[in-house]
């Protein structure tokens, strides 16, 4: 393990990073969603005679979003159950951010090398996303019920997804730290692996996002707004704050573990950047070309999909350890 | 001008409130956010639940059933807010509005039971005219918030 020193600095310097990368990926996605629409979106640069007014950029909107959010009022009802409400956002942002820490990018260890790294990553990540359905349970609403209802079908099976997906990585390398896989070599049964263990991610990270084919949880139409129909002002802020943190660790966790030696080094900044922005490309086109599913729907899909990949990234996996 | 008010001009949010109308002034509402006058380039999005909003957007002459949705709907939005009016019905009650004797069914604008901030006459309105009257209460609304107390109960 690194110098402590350094592992401190590396780990102050990644809240900012971590969040202003997570603002830039959710920005990407909403402009290329727009732009997919035939819509502008939200403008890169401001027309020159509105720029005095109303701002030079809109590069920072899902932080403008969050940052009103702070700003206003928050109501809690008199139904909910107030403790569990009130502090179900914070601990999610908490999980959120330091599932950041385990995760190493470009030029920064953090503590990804630390043993079992990969096991604290991916339980850090689960309790993230488990706060964001004890919240609305708790908000003593019919719809944020139901909305946490489909939102822990959903974790289900795509828990499944991931899970299979980063053990059979594990597998093949024969480590659980994820700074040890991130280094790892390429060979041609590895490129195989990558393809589809890195699918069993993707299809995890829909989930777990709430992309379209799989965002039933927050389906407007039908259900308000799910799990967040209760919250606003601040803890709804606290909320988007920790899915912004959120998608940063997904993404990361994704290059670390697929791509595997772009993550290591800062000469790679560049190629993880562009990995990062076509990894959030795809999610993009995969929101705008799919309708939303039902819930049985999505749970049979993941379950016919994920369990034959799932086998089959396992045997390869299972070949690289005994052959190679 | 600080960082949250700042924030608070950049990112309106607005809850549609349909109350009684005959879907004219909805069509063009809606139509303020499609692609041909896209909104979200200034950061204007629809959301779904009231409690997320900072603009309530009202269309159509409010029947008496509805007298009580409003009022609660007006009251789930948290502060600061704004409520825009669209269309003669919501401005004035346009023709279902009667005074003497009084329409069995229809109140007449929500002015008269919600403090409404902003008209934007028309049957339908345009639009344009719909984003200039959002645009006027996005003023107020960062007038309400820079003048609100920080330390409320």
């Amino acid at each position: 393990m690194a110098d402590p020193v350094i592992t401190t600095i590396e780990i102050i310097l990644m809240v900012p990073v971590a969040l202003i990368l997570g603002v830039l990926f959710l920005f990407l996605f909403r402009k290329l969603n727009a732009r997919f629409q035939w819509r502008v979106g939200p403008v890169i640069r401001m027309y020159s005679d509105l720029a005095p007014l109303i701002g030079k950029t809109r590069i920072w909107q899902p932080l403008y979003d969050i940052l009103k959010l702070f700003g206003k009022d928050t109501i809690i009802t008199d139904v909910a159950h107030r403790r569990l409400f009130v502090y179900s956002p914070y601990f999610s942002l908490l999980f959120a951010i330091s599932a950041a820490f385990f995760i190493p990018f470009p030029g920064m260890e953090l503590l990804s090398s630390v043993p079992y790294s990969l096991v604290i990553a991916s339980y850090l990540i689960i309790s993230s996303i488990l706060f964001t359905i004890l919240g609305p349970v708790a908000s003593g609403s019919p719809w944020g019920a139901i909305g946490a209802r489909r939102e822990v079908e959903l974790f289900l099976v795509s828990e499944l997804s991931f899970v299979l997906s980063i053990f059979s990585i594990a597998l093949s390398s024969g480590t659980l730290v994820i700074s040890e896989i991130a280094g790892r070599g390429w060979s041609a049964p590895s490129i195989l692996l990558s393809l589809t263990s890195g699918l069993l991610l993707f299809v995890a990270m829909l989930g777990k996002l709430h992309i379209k084919p799989f965002d039933m949880p927050e389906a407007e139409a039908e259900i308000v707004a799910g799990p967040y129909t209760e919250y606003s002002g601040k803890l709804l802020g606290i909320y988007f704050l920790s899915k912004t943190f959120l998608t940063y660790v997904l993404v990361a966790l994704f290059i670390a573990l697929i791509l595997p030696p772009a993550s290591t080094s800062i000469f790679w900044l560049p190629a993880w950047a562009f990995a990062a922005m076509v990894l959030v490309f795809l999610l993009t086109v995969v929101q705008v070309l799919n309708p939303r599913y039902r819930i049985n729907n999505a749970l049979y899909w993941y379950v016919k999909v994920v369990i034959p990949v799932g086998l089959v990234s396992f045997i390869i996996a299972f070949f690289i350890r005994v052959v190679a | 001008m600080g960082i949250i008010d700042r924030a608070r001009v950049y990112s309106p949010w607005l809850y549609h409130l349909h109350c009684g109308g005959c879907n004219g002034c909805d069509i063009e509402t809606l139509a303020a956010l499609a692609p041909r006058f896209d909104a979200e380039r200034f950061g204007i999005q629809l959301v779904a639940s009231p409690r997320h909003a900072d603009i309530l957007v009202t269309t159509g002459c409010v029947p008496k059933q509805f007298i009580p949705m409003v009022k609660r709907v007006y009251e789930q939005v948290p502060e600061p807010k704004v409520v825009v009016a669209i269309g003669g019905c919501a401005c004035g009650g346009s023709l279902f509005y009667e005074e003497e004797p009084e329409n069995y069914a229809i109140l007449g604008s929500p002015d008269l039971m919600i403090p409404v901030d902003v008209y934007v006459p028309g049957c339908a309105p345009k639009p344009e005219q719909i984003i200039n009257g959002i645009v006027q209460g996005i003023l107020k609304l960062a007038a309400k918030g820079s003048s609100r107390k920080r330390r409320e109960v």
